[in-house]
């Protein structure tokens, strides 16, 4: 490592919840470094707390120990340089267009309607939905709501994006062609991404590198696995298989521990 | 689908119009072969009186009298309630300062109320558009601040992460998620208006639908009370169409129960 600064760093970081029943120790001890322009799946079992990392890093909940930093600054707060694709799709704006949806981040920086259309309509034409974008949320499919959440939070151009579980609500065919889009997406802008998932086979076909959780309470890195696999992924090749088996025998001990 | 909504909105008016036609017609039998009393006019002679009213400008005076009180009353309890629920529904502490008012309050009717307005204000406008304001601010403020705790977290969050400030997050997201809630709170609060006000005027007035009612009491006019009550009746309606159509205009895209 040197002096050289990690582009995101995770240094001891834990996260206690402190409520009326007690106090949960959610994550503890979580060390991780990201590099400009890798796509991190962090992959763990329900309850290892590999939302409360994303949150934390979002900057929606504090960490109670450690400390997170972007380009070495530490992450205080949400912020428009960390893009955040949420697990539903109940964060679009049901009054809103799906164009003026993706715009919305534009807007808020007062950019004037003309520019805000065309850089939108470059974001709904990347996701696929070229011509929709007069349609509401409503209109809208459950696969077409995600391709619109991550149109928006790529049209802000953030340093980095966040996604917690986008697919998980979608049936498997809409979710296989969603991360193949999503693959095709990074492979051409590389954005660095953290992306949250409980799916082998997801995290398998998108990451360059798979983090795997151990279970909770008090979540933390169990071991990476980096994957040096050509895009898009060849899920029958015997090199992909031979990664989901790694990964999975990583996971299978948290899921059934003796 | 544009025929399609054109055939359900035909068959909408064609309801009103035949449902109607059949409320009439029942009374018609009825006060024909089942009363027979001149205390239970059919339809066809409070019609007729109706029209005459309407020729002397009777009624035109009586709605537009009841009509302009419910109307400025309500606007000036919406105009309070609206921001009064905002604020509630935003701040904690100011919640845990007003709540108890709003749950004092609502306990005691306007009709109860009758009586101070009249000692404070006279018989004049100002009792009345009092009473009116009264019954609609708590129905508002409730409906209001409820709307604002119902605003979706990942809606919120997802603003912060496109760089929205505290206002941008107000203004541009709980706000606009708000409208909904609040115009069904001022639809409930129109209905209480209506009786509200026909209870006022009743009490004490020199014109409106309530002195209508009451005057005809007092001659005998029995069918002026059926013109007073159907026009009640017509008005209530209608108002309560306009405000469907702007909570459908508004929030029918994501909110279909409307």
């Amino acid at each position: 490592m040197g002096d050289e600064v990690a582009f995101v760093e995770l240094d001891g970081v834990g996260m206690t919840f402190r409520g009326r029943t007690g106090a949960y120790q959610a994550v503890r001890d979580f060390n991780l470094e990201l590099s400009e322009g890798e796509f991190f799946c962090l992959l763990g079992t329900s309850g290892c707390g590999k939302t409360t990392v994303m949150n934390m890093l979002a900057g929606f909940d504090a960490p109670t120990e450690g400390q997170i930093r972007l380009e070495g600054r530490p992450v205080r707060g949400p912020g428009a340089d960390r893009g955040v694709v949420f697990q539903g799709h109940d964060s679009l704006y049901d009054w809103l267009t799906a164009r003026d949806n993706i715009a919305f981040g534009l807007r808020l920086r007062g950019m004037g309607r003309a520019e805000r259309r065309s850089i939108a309509d470059r974001f709904l034409n990347m996701v696929g939905l070229a011509g929709q974008g007069g349609k509401h949320p409503s209109e809208l499919s459950g696969g077409m709501k995600q391709r619109i959440q991550i149109a928006r939070a790529l049209a802000n151009d953030p340093r980095m994006l966040l996604m917690d579980e986008p697919f998980g609500a979608l049936d498997a065919m809409t979710r296989a062609v969603l991360q193949g889009e999503l693959s095709r997406i990074w492979s051409e802008n590389r954005k660095t991404v953290l992306f949250i998932t409980h799916d082998i086979e997801e995290a398998c076909a998108l990451a360059t590198r798979v983090g795997v959780m151990k279970r909770g309470p008090g979540g933390t890195l169990k071991a990476v696995v980096p994957l040096d696999l050509p895009y898009p992924r060849e899920r029958t090749s015997d090199a992909f298989m031979a990664s989901f088996r790694r990964v999975h025998e990583l996971i299978h001990a948290e899921i059934h521990p003796q | 689908m544009n025929d399609g909504m054109m055939n359900s909105r035909t068959a909408t008016v064609a309801g009103y119009v035949l449902g109607f036609a059949l409320l009439f017609a029942i009374w018609h039998l009825a006060s024909q072969y089942l009363v027979r009393s001149v205390l239970f006019p059919s339809p066809i002679p409070v019609f007729i009186r109706g029209w005459a009213l309407i020729e002397d400008q009777l009624l035109q005076e009586a709605v537009i009298a009841s009509m302009r009180r419910i109307l400025q009353g309500f606007l000036l309890g919406s105009a309070i309630g609206i921001p009064v629920g905002l604020a509630i529904g935003s701040f904690r502490p100011v919640r845990l300062l007003l709540e108890p008012w709003t749950e004092f309050f609502r306990f005691i009717p306007a009709v109860a109320m009758i009586t101070v307005s009249v000692i404070w204000f006279g018989i004049g406008e100002e009792s009345k558009i009092f009473l009116i304001a009264y019954t609609t601010i708590f129905v508002v403020v409730i409906a209001t601040a409820a709307g604002v705790g119902a605003v979706g977290r990942d809606k919120i969050r997802a603003a912060q992460c496109l760089g929205a400030n505290r206002f941008q997050v107000f203004a541009l997201v709980a706000l606009p998620a708000t409208v909904p809630y609040i115009l069904t709170g001022m639809r409930l609060a129109m209905s209480n208006a209506f009786v509200t006000i026909v209870a006022a005027e009743l009490v004490a007035s020199n014109d409106g639908l309530g002195k209508m009612l009451w005057d005809a009491r007092l001659f005998m006019q029995v069918e002026d009370i059926f013109v007073a009550l159907i026009s009640l009746g017509l008005l209530g309606f209608a108002t309560d169409r306009t405000f469907r159509l702007l909570i459908r205009a508004f929030a029918g895209r994501f909110n279909p129960t409307m």
